[in-house]
């Protein structure tokens, strides 16, 4: 459908043309990789696994995902609910379900390019070393498993005001980041913070990867957390969509 | 009516279920439509229908179903009991097919996306009507042509609202409904803004508007008051202002003689309370003169208009507000 496709392609030009989006989705993995790949040595094998570099690759692949989905929703998503625009579109031919659609979409168009900007940065940079098809799994893999990211940042959109999503987002961000153990191994946190990592969908991500990049066997349920995540905040979305589909213009 | 012909050039494909749709059914057409907000009955078996190439104002208080109506004809609500239609079909059919284009009042914000230019909004939703006349058309119906490159976070409230009403036409749509278009309009603005739908009017299409601003009833072929989620009046717009030319005089005087205030020039009400006199009055000129001509020693006059809703109460001899029936 015509309107559908000018939707998707209005809304992912313009988050690509927002400097603040930007400036943070690529700004902060890239910089945080730079800055933390010399705390260890960079050949360092973490937790009998993989070295350094490469779990800092994955770890700031992830958080990079992470900040994309959330800041795509978030802030941009709660502030034109504020305006009326989100409203504004409801009193046109485009179908109710396309909004949400469209969002989560957009969101997942623009976690990919972070995804392989990192790993760009992570080969030039980091030295990590990994054949073509190891590459192209692994960023499909890291790019498959952000959609509970891109679900999350429409459902703070959706969930929270204007004045409060800001906030919102960057602890989210901060917490996702630091407690799914993507600024230290969660091998080196104490026992405590070990198990709240299990609860986090940052940290079953990030695990995932790890384990096809060392050939380990999957240590926990990663997938039907991440797809958990995925479908309580889809159900949330909808449920709060219908909610005030329910009350009309009032 | 005449109108066939416009909507044969309108839409193109003329089958004959466009044609059937335009010589039997009216534009909207509410049947006993009840909707509840919980215990609140907001909607009581409201009948309601404009016809096509009408133009309809909406008039009603805060709270008398105005909104709810609204929001059934553009089928953001769907009714308890009843049935609502847009041109034939239900309205969520409408609005899919491109038939209804919108401008909705602004609580908070001014409506549009931030970060984008006024020419691509304006672009997208063209390109989601299927039937959309060129762009120049609304750009030139709209004058937001100066501004078609601003971004939008950088238009006055005034340039916002012209946008919007640009977003509201620009796919070319059967049924208009514009809600308190003119709110932040100056006074040339207004104007302009009428001008254009007096000329959308006359191309055929129909056109609902809500308005607080009495005056602006005499763009409307025809009026509607809603209350209490009841079509209390309906009739041409003149009528309603001829109703509204009656003016209120209070004043207070020692001893009112309620059967010598009774037959004043002009007056069609007293109400005395006290000391205070309360005279509803066709010709308050007339009735003033009348006062100085018999004695009656006053002061404290004062002469305003009736309230939209007791001009209505007078026109329908009905029931109108939860203010106390007054009389």
């Amino acid at each position: 459908m015509s309107g559908l496709s000018a939707f998707g392609r209005f809304e992912l030009l313009r988050l690509l043309r927002s400097w603040r989006f930007l400036a943070v989705t690529v700004g902060f993995p890239v910089i945080f990789y730079m800055l933390f790949l010399g705390g260890r040595s960079p050949g360092k094998i973490i937790n009998g696994t993989v070295s350094w570099r490469v779990y800092l690759m994955v770890s700031m692949c992830s958080f990079g995902a992470l900040v994309a989905g959330l800041n795509a929703g978030g802030t941009r998503l709660s502030s034109e609910r504020a305006t009326g625009w989100a409203r504004q579109l409801r009193v046109t031919p485009l179908p109710p379900w396309s909004y949400v659609a469209t969002k989560v979409t957009v969101s997942m168009a623009v976690v990919l390019p972070v995804i392989v900007l990192v790993e760009v940065v992570g080969a030039a940079f980091g030295g990590v070393q990994l054949g073509l098809a190891m590459w192209s799994e692994l960023t499909m893999l890291l790019w498959v498993t952000a959609l509970p990211f891109a679900i999350l940042g429409v459902f703070v959109g959706f969930m929270v005001n204007a004045e409060t999503a800001y906030p919102v987002v960057t602890v989210l961000m901060f917490v996702l980041g630091y407690f799914g153990g993507l600024f230290t191994p969660v091998s080196d946190m104490p026992h405590a913070l070990r198990t709240a990592a299990q609860i986090l969908p940052s940290f079953h991500q990030a695990s995932l990867a790890l384990a096809l990049l060392s050939g380990q066997t999957l240590v926990a349920d990663h997938w039907p957390v991440l797809a958990g995540y995925a479908a309580v905040l889809g159900l949330a979305i909808i449920w709060k969509h219908r909610r005030e589909e329910a009350r009309g213009l009032a | 009516m005449t109108r066939v012909g416009t909507d044969e050039t309108k839409e193109p494909d003329g089958s004959d279920r466009c044609l059937g749709r335009t010589a039997k059914t009216p534009a909207v057409r509410f049947q006993g439509v009840v909707r509840r907000y919980g215990q609140h009955l907001a909607l009581d078996h409201l009948d309601l229908e404009v016809g096509r190439g009408e133009t309809l104002a909406l008039l009603g208080p805060n709270g008398a179903g105005k909104s709810t109506t609204i929001s059934l004809l553009l089928g953001l609500l769907r009714p308890d009991a009843g049935s609502v239609e847009v041109l034939g079909m239900t309205p969520h059919q409408a609005m899919a097919q491109g038939l209804m284009g919108a401008m909705l009042q602004q609580t908070s914000g001014n409506g549009l996306p931030p970060g984008v230019r006024v020419g691509a909004v304006l672009d997208l939703v063209r390109r989601l009507y299927p039937n959309a006349p060129p762009l120049e058309v609304t750009i030139d119906r709209s004058g937001i042509g100066p501004f078609l490159g601003r971004q939008t976070n950088r238009l006055s409230g005034g340039e916002a609202q012209r946008v919007r009403f640009a977003i509201a036409i620009v796919g070319g749509p059967e049924l208009l409904f514009v809600d308190e278009p003119t709110a932040a309009m100056d006074v040339e603005a207004r104007r302009a803004f009428w001008r254009v739908i007096g000329k959308l009017g006359q191309d055929g299409h129909t056109i609902v508007f809500a308005t607080h601003h009495l005056d602006e009833t005499d763009y409307a072929d025809r009026v509607v008051v809603i209350n209490r989620g009841r079509v209390v009046a309906d009739g041409p717009g003149a009528t309603l202002k001829a109703a509204t030319t009656s003016r209120r005089l209070q004043f207070v005087v020692e001893r009112p003689d309620e059967q010598l205030l009774d037959t004043l020039e002009g007056v069609t009400d007293v109400k005395v309370r006290g000391t205070g006199v309360t005279l509803d009055s066709l010709e308050a000129d007339a009735t003033v003169r009348d006062l100085v001509r018999k004695g009656v020693e006053f002061c404290d006059l004062e002469v305003t208009g009736v309230r939209l809703e007791e001009a209505f109460m007078a026109l329908t001899g009905g029931d109108v507000g939860p203010r106390e029936g007054a009389r």
